[in-house]
Order: structure tokens, then sequence, then C-alpha cells
């Protein structure tokens, strides 16, 4: 991917992240009514608590994407907490953007994976 | 709502900014200059600091308390009318410091840093849109 372009869907998307914590923390109860009925039934915690440790978890992703830091696993926490909204909350009108942030967020993934990582992965291949 | 959202949104592009010339900074490692080659220039003059404090340093922190500040604003978190003076404030010194860093560049080093500029386009947006909506 090109630098300059990385680097505009990182800021872009950890800004996204941290304003969704922000105004969920805002009114938890509200965004709690995104979530199917059978979702909110296997809740241990009250619904407005799990909505609250949701928008701390999208704000210390949003900031760990910003500063550009442990991107790679910012940016893999982003998409399976994605892939648990779009389960949890299906497909709607409003939730139907997410899959664009979901690939958006893959191709940070992707793009920012340590050498290291890289090399684990193919030897696991082999 | 809106002009909160706006000034968080600076705030951050400037986190992410200022976090990138410190970092650039700490591994002493030059950084991208898309405007010339004159970054470096202005990024390790003596006036790269105040006091003992890096400029990088203190721009990340201001851009930091204003987006707690601006978040604080939008969850309603008390006092909403001291948090609202303090943005004020902290925004309005903030561009006046950019004011005379970017008289630096201009009349002192005689170089321009691209980052350097950004900030201060970001700070005097951020001041434009307290000035109309505050």
């Amino acid at each position: 991917m090109r630098i300059a372009g990385f680097h505009i869907l990182r800021v872009g998307l950890a800004i996204t992240f941290l304003w969704i914590g922000i105004l969920i923390l805002k009114s938890p109860e509200s965004w709690g009514g995104y979530l199917k009925p059978w979702a909110a039934g296997l809740l241990p915690i009250p619904l407005s608590q799990a909505m609250i440790g949701t928008a701390i978890l999208d704000i210390i992703i949003g900031f760990l994407l910003l500063i550009d830091f442990w991107g790679w696993i910012a940016a893999l926490l982003g998409a399976i907490h994605l892939i648990i909204v779009l389960l949890v909350s299906g497909i709607t009108d409003i939730t139907v953007r997410d899959i664009g942030l979901l690939a958006a967020l893959l191709a940070i993934m992707i793009d920012s994976l340590p050498q290291d990582v890289i090399n684990k992965i193919k030897f696991l291949k082999k | 709502m809106t002009s909160l959202a706006l000034i968080f949104t600076l705030a951050a592009i400037g986190i992410s900014e200022t976090s990138y010339l410190i970092r650039k900074r700490i591994t002493f490692e030059k950084p991208v200059c898309p405007l010339g080659e004159e970054c470096l220039k202005v990024l390790t003059s003596q006036y790269s600091r105040i006091f003992i404090i890096p400029n990088d340093l203190l721009g990340f922190l201001s851009y930091l308390v204003i987006s707690f500040i601006a978040a604080f604003l939008v969850i309603g978190v008390e006092p909403v009318k001291f948090w609202t003076i303090a943005l004020k404030i902290l925004v309005a010194i903030a561009s006046l410091v950019s004011v005379f860093f970017t008289y630096l560049q201009w009349k002192v080093i005689r170089a321009w840093c691209f980052w350097c500029l950004m900030s201060a386009l970001t700070i005097w947006l951020m001041e434009i849109i307290i000035l109309i909506n505050f």
C-alpha cells in the first residue's frame, strides 16, 4: 500500500473509533439498543456496563491506531470487534458500513504486520 | 456537537502528527518532508524546545488535552462551563504560540517545516471554529 494512503486510512479509522467510543460513553443505553435481544440476553453484566466497556475498547483501539503504536494489534482487535458487532446487531442500514470499516482494518492489519510475525506465519505454513 | 466533532477530529490529527515527530526524534530518524527538505533545519533549530521541553511533546500534550476537553463536553462531564472556558483559553494560547512559531520559520530560521505549518493550520482551524460557534 502506498505510504501516504496507509496513514490517511489509519488516522481516519482511528478518529472513527475514538468518536464512536465517545458517543457510546455519552449514551450507552441507546447504543445498547442495537444489540439483538438474544445477544443482550447472553451478557453476564448489565447492558450499559457492557456498552461502556465497548466504548473504552473503541477508544483504546482508536488511540493505538492514531499514534501508530501496535497498529496491527489494534487493527486486529478492531476487526474482531466489528465482526462481533455485525454478529450481534445483524446487517442493518447502519451496521452495513461496518463492512467497509472491517475491510479497511484488515488492510491496515496486513500492511502493518511486523516482520517476525510474518516469518512465524510463513514457518507455520511449511 | 458538530463543532466539537470538528475540534476533536483536528485534535486527533494533531496527536497523530506530533506522535510521528516524537517517534522520529527519539529514533534519530529523518522525518518525511512532503514540501521541500527544510523540515530538519526547523526541527533541529534552537527554537525546537521551550526551555527543556521539545515542541513536539508540548504539541502532543496540548492536542491530547484539547481532545479530552472536547470529549468531556460531548459526554456532558460537569462542570461544562469550566471545560468550555478551558477549551477557549487553551486553543487561543496554542494559536498565538503557532503564530510565533510561524513567524520564527519565516523571519528567523528562514526555512519552512511542513509538519509545523500543518500543526499551526490545525490549531488555527480550531480557533476559527471556536470563534464562530462558541
